[in-house]
């Protein structure tokens, strides 16, 4: 998947400006970049969510707007923060949404055997049947990404993943990320605010300012002095942790 | 979906709770049947068969009249509070039957009341709806854009859009001859005792071709309930969706409108007691239930306004007043109605 000389405007202001970018596959990208800087912009081009005013996006060797949404919605998953369900719908039934694109409203075996798996892998088994309304904001976040793991895509999108968590549910969302990599082999595309996180969990990153890509590269080659500071306009220390890059500004 | 595909399906896979939803549909088809009869059969003088056969003369088509309104206001409801994602919302609240009424005003005040296109009524309430269709879709489709599904700016402008469609209305009606009004009201103010029945017709094939014209997209509501940005991850169109969707909210409404005049509280009540009862996000279950209790309601109310009341108070009184304090029961004391 790459992205070519991407551009978004809103009231003739842009927001995204000729942007381009190769996606890694297999590994995990995260977006980085101070508020406003254009990172949820681009991934909701990505995910198709957002009209992109010009550019193209190649998705498997076929430009994006070509692909039927339905099959795509094979390929490619976005997790929003913006989820809002007035519904009753218990955890269970929220995870079978993701087999939508397989097969519509009759679930099979097949797709019950791929919704227990997405349950057991979040281990989500104990609130099967608790309504999404009545469970935390964790608890919640899990839900959705068993979803999103019983959609069963190569890409998987996740937009600030962390955001409205403690730290300990963030570090746990952000291990899961990991796993989602490491073991069932999606290319993960994130949008994060904490540096940290992306430094400490992903294999590649994408800052960006005012609508273009300052930086794109292996952690090590972002999270340095230097290019922190340019881009937050912050001062920066680096320190190392299992041989990974951490900041710390103040 | 490819043969190999086919066969793996087994039948669909129903959960406890779904399966007493489908007994509680099931009970409840029974206690509409048995109120339809209740309704045709009290007081009919079954010894007496020519007046027999006359009250049976008068009665069908007004329970048929009733049945088809409960189905589209119903249904309507239900559908329209999964598209805005509320369930304190109707298409009556914002005020999409002062619309219809508006609009049939316009166009016997336009054309004149002794012109063909008011005299019959199928060609009347044919123009009357694809006024309203083009007239509505804009006007909601706009507010809900610009307000982003705000519920608050909705029900704000809704209510607004209410009297102001009444108002100009009601100046069409004070600025109109006298003798044209007369021909109106009659169009105008249908209740149950006075239902249009000769747009009955119409409206059935009207409301049959609807539901197969949209059929794929009522599939759809269950995942247009996720939410936007939700829906169109797992690859539904949803603009079109939503656009095609609310296009049969609003002929449905125009059709229970022209039919038995407005009662705005109706489709609430309706929509949210089959919520109560099936605790469920299934649309499937969810019409129906709706429609079902919208038959249970408007029946049962004129049993009780003809044979308690003998026709002193009306059913839309009923509706109404219990609508009305059930609606601040929901926006008062309910958790998430908002």
């Amino acid at each position: 998947m790459n992205v070519v000389d991407l551009i978004k405007e809103y009231d003739g202001k842009a927001v995204v400006n000729s942007v381009s970018f190769e996606i890694p596959k297999g590994k995990i990208l995260s977006l980085i970049g101070p508020n406003g800087a254009g990172k949820s912009t681009v991934m909701g081009m990505i995910s198709r969510l957002i009209a992109k005013d010009s550019g193209v996006i190649n998705f498997e060797d076929k430009d994006l707007s070509k692909w039927k949404s339905k099959e795509l919605a094979k390929k490619l998953s976005i997790l929003t923060q913006h989820n809002n369900i007035q519904m009753k719908l218990t955890v269970r039934e929220l995870v079978a949404f993701g087999r939508f694109p397989y097969s519509g409203n009759r679930l099979t075996v097949e797709d019950n055997e791929m919704i227990d798996k997405a349950i057991a892998y979040m281990e989500l088994q104990e609130f099967e049947d608790r309504f999404i309304d009545e469970l935390s904001g964790g608890q919640r976040q899990r839900a959705y990404i068993a979803m999103v793991i019983a959609q069963d895509t190569e890409y998987v999108l996740l937009d600030e993943p962390t955001n409205n968590l403690d730290i300990y549910h963030a570090s746990n969302m952000m291990r899961t990320v990991r796993r989602l990599c490491d073991e069932l082999g999606k290319t993960v595309i994130l949008v994060l605010h904490e540096i940290n996180y992306a430094a400490f969990y992903s294999d590649y990153i994408c800052a960006f300012v005012d609508g273009k890509i300052a930086k794109f590269g292996t952690v090590d080659e972002v999270i340095n002095k230097e290019v922190l500071s340019e881009i937050y306009k912050v001062d920066f220390e680096i320190i190392h942790i299992d041989g990974k890059p951490l900041s710390v500004y103040y | 979906m490819t043969d190999t595909n086919k066969n793996l399906r087994t039948k669909p896979y129903r959960t406890p709770a779904q399966k007493a939803n489908v007994r509680n549909l099931i009970i409840l088809t029974f206690i509409v049947i048995g109120v339809c009869a209740a309704y045709l059969l009290i007081n009919s003088y079954p010894e007496k068969p020519k007046l027999f056969q006359y009250v049976l003369s008068l009665r069908i088509p007004t329970l048929i009249v009733m049945l088809i309104a409960a189905f589209a206001i119903g249904s309507a409801s239900i559908i329209f509070q999964s598209i805005i994602n509320n369930r304190i919302v109707t298409p009556c609240l914002l005020g999409m039957n002062s619309m219809y009424t508006l609009v049939h005003t316009a166009v016997v005040f336009v054309v004149g009341s002794g012109s063909v296109i008011a005299t019959n009524s199928n060609l009347s309430f044919a123009i009357d709806l694809v006024v309203m269709a083009v007239a509505a879709t804009f006007v909601y489709s706009y507010m809900f854009q610009k307000t982003g599904n705000n519920v608050l700016y909705v029900l704000l402008i809704g209510t607004v859009l209410s009297s102001f469609f009444g108002s100009i209305q009601s100046t069409m009606i004070r600025v109109m001859d006298p003798n044209e009004y007369d021909t109106l009201l009659t169009t105008l103010v249908a209740d149950f005792n006075n239902v249009n029945v000769e747009v009955i017709a119409f409206s059935l094939v009207l409301l049959v071709a609807l539901t197969i014209f949209l059929w794929k997209d009522l599939m759809l509501l269950d995942v247009i309930t996720l939410g936007k940005d939700q829906a169109i991850n797992l690859g539904v169109d949803y603009d079109r969706t939503v656009r095609r969707l609310l296009l049969g909210v609003v002929l449905c409404i125009a059709v229970a409108t022209a039919m038995v005049g407005p009662i705005s509280f109706l489709g609430l009540i309706i929509a949210n007691l089959a919520r109560q009862l099936l605790k469920t996000h299934k649309h499937s279950h969810l019409i129906v239930g709706s429609a079902l209790m919208g038959m249970l309601a408007i029946i049962a109310g004129q049993l009780i306004s003809q044979h308690v009341f003998s026709y002193a108070v009306p059913i839309s009184t009923f509706i109404t007043i219990g609508g009305g304090i059930y609606f601040l029961y929901l926006l008062l004391f309910k958790k998430g109605g908002i």
